[in-house]
Order: C-alpha cells, then structure tokens, then sequence
C-alpha cells in the first residue's frame, strides 16, 4: 500500500487494514474495513454522485489529507489517489458530475480536486478555517458553497479567485448542508440559518434553534415529491431535531428525539450523553441515520418516528457517515472526535467499515433502511 | 459536617400525605397526580407551572391542584417533591410521625390515647393552614415571579446557564428575599460556570433552611465532577475541574457563613420555600447536567465564555497548526519545517503565538492580488500529477513560479517570523 506514501506509523498504524477476525469492539459489526484509511481522525465522508458508475468514497481527516477509494461490488476497497491539504480537511463535497471533489481545510483554503488528472487548484479563500463545503447545481449557475469560522458564507465560481457572492453570518458556521433550492447553516450560539439558492443565494428565514444545546451537524431531508423540504439538526446533546421549514401544523409536525445516550430506560443511573457527530439520510428511504462520539450508529424513521436499529458499540466514536448514491453502501468512520479530551496519546487506529444492505433480500415495501445485512463473507 | 440534617423525614408528598420509599418516586406521583393538566395530559413541573400551562396553552384557569386533599389546594404554592413545603407543614409532618411511632410504642405497651392524638394530629395541619397562608400571601408577587424564573429555567436550565446568567444576576442585588441568587448559584454549580459568580449577591440569602437544599443538591454534582476529573485529563482541563470543585466548595461555604447576620424569622418560611423550590428542579435535574459536564466539559470548562466547537477546540491546537502557513511565511517553509520536528520547535512555538482564534482576521485576499496568469485557474502551488511524489509533504519546496500564498510583502506581520 505504498500507493498512499510511507510516513511513519502509517502501516503500522491499523490493527485491521486487512480486516480483523478478532471479536472486539473496534468492528462489532463485522463490516468491512476499508484499507489504508488515514492516519488521524475522519472529518468527513462523500460517496460519488449516480452521474458516476461505481461507487467512489472520499475521506478528509485530520492528517491534512483527502483519500479516494473505489468501492467495488464485492465490498472490496482500491485505494485511488490522495491530495493534501496544510491544514486538517474539515469537509468534502463531489461535484454533480463527479468529476470533481472539493476539500475544505483549516488552512483556510478550499481546493478543487480534479480526479481525472489528479490535479487540485484552489478554488477559496477565508480568513478563518472553512468548515463545510458544499456544491450547488442551479439551472442558471453553479458554484461552491463554502461556511467558514470567519463568519462567512462565501459562493466561489471556481474560475475566479473572488467569491461570487459573501453572506455576513451572526456566527461561525459549523455545519452545513444543501440540497437545492434550500440550503441551510447552523452557527455556534445556536443559530440556524435557512437559505433559498433559486437565481442566487440570499437569506430566506433564521430560525430559533429547536435544541438548547451547540449545534454539531445537520442534513436536509427531502419530501415525497424529491423536493428538500426540511433538515435534521443534531446536537452535542444527544438530541435530534427534526424540523419542517413550512409544516401544515409546526406544534405536531417538528418534534425532538434524544440519541446516543447510554442507560435508555434505566432512570436510576444517570444517563451519559454524547454528541451527535453526524446526521446522514437513506437517499432512497428517506430515513435518517445518526452517529454519535458513543461509538454507535443508530437508524430512525422520521415520519413514524420510530428507531430503526441501533449498532453495537465500537471503542471509538463514530465521527462520520454518508450512505452511497443508491444506498445500498453505508460508510462510517471510527476515529476520536476529541470529545473527552482525556486521551493519552495522539495516535488513533482509525478504519473505514463499509456496511452493505442486501436490498435483493430483505428489502420490503415496509422495510426503511432496516436490518443492515453483514457482509460477513469477507 | 457539622450541620444538621433537616429532611429527616421520608419523601411525602405535601398534596395528598401519601408516603413514598424515594424522592424520585415522590415527584413521579406529583407529577402524575397534581401537576397533570387535565386538558391535555402533559405533566407539568410545579403547581404554579401547571397554572401558568392552562392559562397560556388552553386559556382556562385553574384554581385548585388536582388531586389534593382539603386545605393542601393551593395552587400557587411552588412544591417539588420535597422543596417548597411550607416550613410549619413539615414540622407539623414531623410531630405526626413521632407521635405515630410513639404511638406504636404506646400500643405495644397497650395505651388508648392513640385515637385521640390521630384526630387532633389531623386538625392540627390544616388549623395551621389559615395563618400560614397569610404570611405566604405577602410574598406572593415575589414567588410567581420567581416562578417564572424557575419555570423556564428547569427546563430550559442547561442553556440559561450560559445565556441567562448575566441577566439574573444584575437582578439579584435589589431582590432583598434572596431568591434568584440561590438560582444562579445551583445552575453554576451544575453546570461548571466560570467562578465569577456574583459573591456579593450570596449573602442576602440565608437561613440554614435553603442551604442544605443547596448543598445536597450540589453533592451529587461534586461527586460526577470528581470523577470526570478523575479522568486522565488535560492539564487545562484539570485546572478547570479543579476551578469548578473550588467553586462548588466555596459557594457552598458562603453562605454557610453569612446567614446568621440575615435571619429574619418572618422570612425565613417563604425564602426557605421559594429557594429550596428554586434549587430542586436543578438538582433532580442533576443527573443530566452532571454528565453533560463530562461531555461537554471541553467546550464549557475550558472556555467557559465562549460556545466552541470540538473541531475548533481541536484546530486550536499546535500540533495541527504546523502547516498552516501565517502571513509573512511561505507554504514552502511552512510545510518544510515540520517533518524535522525536533527542532526545537521554532516553528511551531512561533506559530502558537497568536494561537488560531476563529475569528482572527488575517487579510490573506492580498494573495490574490496578482491576477490570473492566464491560465484557466490560478495554481495554489500546484500538485504534480500523483505517483511522483513519495513523501507525504507535497514538495512545494521546488520553488514554484510565484507561489500565491504569503510571498506578498508581509502585509500584516506583526514582525518577522524569521
């Protein structure tokens, strides 16, 4: 695996890059590790966009580096390429066409990663590390997105250096997501900010956070008719908010649920609660997925609000997840989000695991998002 | 400890004088029997909560506490499991427990006064009601509005922790009952708070009768403190532990030491009521507020004035800022410098200097003041096309034509960095 250069520690880092037959809680579900994953924590997840065939994952971590893999049928992983950044990648995006990914970095800067020639060009600048990157598709323009610390949310036609557009925000972003026309920002203070990106972007609401707590991730959900008509907000509570932009009845519509806790109905015992580190929907299903510094990954279903399935636990909390185009792949990354901040020491085993729903078999009309096969045969 | 233990007596429930094993189970029954709103069915906190939720949600007004037995109805009356019962009841509550059980002892040796006693026991409580409602009367404006405080505040506890804080305390001084002081105190307590508490706001709060609702509302807190700092942690993050068990301790203290000057008996009933009140809904809120400190304890302990992020707390640190180049320096040095880490740590001591606040603001866009060279891009120091390059570093040192970033006359540098 040279493919990916030999710094230290790097082959020796991984208890599994060829996936572990141990019984431990680093990979309870038996899912396929994805091989030569980055040396620091992953900050980030994209599979390619269905404009591409095959499915490609790219992973930002906090080694400063973006990695591609091909994800073959077999649940087999072929590391591709690596680009760099000087700053640790907080976010990564895929272009429409899927020839193009977008790295966001501390370094204040965001790059274009052409995947054909493996050439990256800057495409951003912030004066603050940018935090979420984002690609918007529009009938009359295209451009990227990027929410930075700085306060900013800054619109980049990637052939200029000057940013199309900049949005004063109340607050440093921390997360992001978009699914056109609507995109929405949630800052530090709890701020959320809605955007319409029909003709070009601009404000269309700010909304008081639905959750009393910092807000760590969101993800737009889409409506029956594919139209985004809603988001997911997480936070460092253990809490998940489910909220419609325009709902027949707001009262009964937007509602809460609490996550990744430990101790689920024992009341005699405190409960510890985890953050949220990441909210993915099932681009099929329309359920949701939720990973927490708990070390687990839980399914929900938001229109029966019900939970799904909620994994074992892993020995490190899950820091990122993202579902393939046509779902039937969900990635989640394993890796030490500094939620404790009692580690000892720098070094984190850190795997990809790749879990495969077996749609051919067990998927129903009643079946959303359930019961995660394992490919145990590998 | 050196103090008196005043909660003897077993959880009862002041509405209907059922018995209960566990305080828990005490404010699970209150909830489900007394402060139920029969609309809607949702459990409120408090008597004037459930007050509060009929007149704005339903637009009816209630009267009487569900459930309540004859001259316990008041609904006005902020009790919650076991705080905010009316000094008087209590003691009323006590001399009929002792004088059950010496009952008991009487039957045992066969005496007949006992069905007398029960009788005058029964009467004694609600002939006690009449004058104690008068007093409490008085304090009614104060109370409801302590109400509010309290209302919102329970639920909405953790968060006004952090936003709510300096507005209550530029109220505390001209509130003389001494409530809201209390509240700030419990919240901080819980929540890890920065220690500038308000300390000249303390000492108008106190009869013993609130403080050992404090106190035992702050043990549990301690102890889930203790042990997240038992924790290997950082060393910041244990000072900052260590602050907050300080601040436990010495607000615990104070007012331990100040109220001997302020009793004033007419007081003393309704304050001990409204704070002890005020004090409960955080402390059996407690079990979620003391672990979130465990989680959260990175952005709340660490930077308690400021709402960070993992990732930034994370970005702040040294050892992730090595490549970032600063202004004056060039990518090339920047990225070269690292892989000799051991020397001495020029570069990034240097770098740590100004440590990467978010909202620094260095006007970087001076790098694109050179328009693009006519190719279809501007290059930040382009990549060569993969396979080439083993190292991790991409080589930048080869000195590319005009690299974009920091070559500018250093448009900010406090100073040169070399």
């Amino acid at each position: 695996m040279s493919l990916f250069g030999t710094n230290t520690g790097f082959g020796s880092g991984g208890t599994g890059v060829f996936g572990t037959t141990t019984t431990d809680s680093h990979n309870p579900m038996k899912d396929v590790e994805v091989t030569s994953p980055p040396d620091d924590s992953i900050s980030c997840l994209a599979f390619s966009p269905p404009t591409m065939p095959g499915n490609f994952l790219i992973g930002g971590s906090w080694a400063n580096d973006v990695r591609c893999w091909e994800v073959q049928d077999n649940g087999q992983t072929v590391p591709k390429a690596q680009q760099m950044h000087t700053g640790p990648v907080l976010d990564v995006c895929w272009s429409d066409d899927g020839s193009k990914v977008f790295t966001a970095s501390c370094d204040k800067t965001a790059k274009m990663w052409d995947l054909n020639s493996n050439q990256t060009i800057q495409i951003a600048q912030h004066e603050g590390p940018i935090r979420t990157i984002h690609w918007i598709k529009a009938p009359n323009y295209s451009c990227v997105m990027t929410g930075s610390w700085d306060k900013t949310l800054k619109f980049w036609d990637t052939r200029s250096p000057n940013p199309m557009m900049s949005l004063q925000m109340p607050e440093r972003c921390f997360c992001a997501d978009v699914v056109y026309p609507m995109a929405v920002v949630a800052t530090a203070e709890r701020g959320l900010i809605v955007y319409q990106l029909e003709n070009q972007p601009s404000e269309f609401r700010r909304i008081e956070s639905p959750l009393k707590h910092q807000h760590r991730c969101v993800a737009i959900f889409k409506d029956k008719q594919s139209k985004p008509t809603g988001f997911a907000l997480g936070s460092i509570e253990g809490r998940v908010a489910i909220h419609y932009i325009n709902p027949p009845n707001p009262a009964k519509d937007n509602f809460t649920f609490k996550c990744h806790r430990s101790n689920g109905t024992n009341t005699a015992t405190p409960q510890d609660i985890y953050a949220v580190n990441a909210i993915s929907f099932h681009p099929v299903h329309g359920t949701l997925a939720t990973v927490g510094s708990d070390g687990r990954f839980s399914f929900w279903d938001k229109d029966a609000r019900t939970k799904l399935k909620t994994s074992e636990q892993l020995d490190q909390p899950i820091t990122a997840c993202c579902f393939n185009n046509n779902g039937n792949i969900f990635a989640y990354a394993s890796s030490y989000d500094w939620s404790k901040m009692s580690r000892v020491n720098d070094d984190c085993y850190v795997h990809y695991y790749i879990q495969q729903q077996n749609t051919s078999i067990l998927l129903s009309i009643n079946y959303r998002g359930r019961g995660l096969c394992r490919t145990t045969s590998f | 400890m050196g103090r008196k233990k005043k909660k003897q007596l077993k959880p009862w429930c002041w509405y209907c004088n059922r018995d209960f094993d566990d305080e828990k189970i005490l404010i699970q029954h209150q909830k489900a029997k007394h402060f139920k709103c029969h609309i809607c069915h949702k459990k409120l906190y408090t008597g004037p909560g459930l007050a509060i939720h009929c007149m704005q949600v339903h637009k009816e007004t209630i009267d009487a506490v569900p459930n309540a037995i004859p001259g316990r109805t008041d609904i006005e009356l902020e009790i919650y499991g076991m705080e905010g019962i009316p000094e008087k009841d209590i003691q009323d509550r006590r001399r009929v427990l002792e004088q059950k059980s010496q009952e008991s002892q009487k039957k045992k040796q066969d005496q007949d006064d006992s069905d007398e006693d029960d009788d005058d026991d029964e009467a004694g409580p609600s002939s006690f009601q009449q004058p104690a409602s008068q007093p409490q009367a008085a304090y009614m404006p104060p109370m409801t509005q302590a109400g509010m405080h309290p209302g919102p505040q329970a639920q909405g506890m953790p968060r006004a922790g952090y936003a709510g804080m300096p507005p209550m305390l530029t109220g505390i001084p001209p509130m003389i009952p001494g409530m809201p002081p209390v509240m700030p105190l419990i919240i901080f307590l819980f929540l890890g708070m920065p220690p500038h508490v308000a300390r000249p706001g303390m000492p108008p709060m106190a009869p013993a009768a609130p403080i050992t609702a404090p106190r035992m509302a702050s043990r549990p807190a301690v102890p889930a403190t203790q042990s997240a700092a038992s924790k290997p942690l950082f060393p910041s993050a244990v000072q900052a532990q260590q602050t907050v068990l300080g601040l436990s301790s010495t607000t615990s203290d104070s007012p331990k030491v100040t109220f001997p000057a302020y009793t004033q008996p007419s007081s003393t009933p309704s304050v001990a009521a409204s704070s002890s009140t005020v004090a409960k809904p955080p402390a059996t809120v407690t079990s979620k507020p003391a672990i979130l400190t465990t989680l959260i304890a990175a952005i709340v302990l660490l930077h308690p004035d400021e709402d960070i992020s993992l990732e930034e707390r994370r970005a702040q640190l040294p050892r992730y800022q090595r490549l970032i180049p600063r202004p004056g320096q060039t990518a090339a040095a920047a990225a070269s410098a690292p892989p000799s880490g051991a020397v001495g740590g020029m570069i990034p001591s240097q770098q740590v200097i100004p440590p990467q606040q978010p909202g620094m603001r260095h006007p970087i866009h001076g790098q694109y003041g050179g328009p693009p060279q006519g190719m279809p891009g501007y290059m930040g120091g382009g990549m060569p096309p993969y396979g080439q390059s083993a190292p991790m570093v991409p080589p930048y040192q080869s000195g590319p034509p005009g690299p974009p970033m920091g070559i500018r006359p250093p448009v900010m540098s406090p100073g040169s960095r070399y």
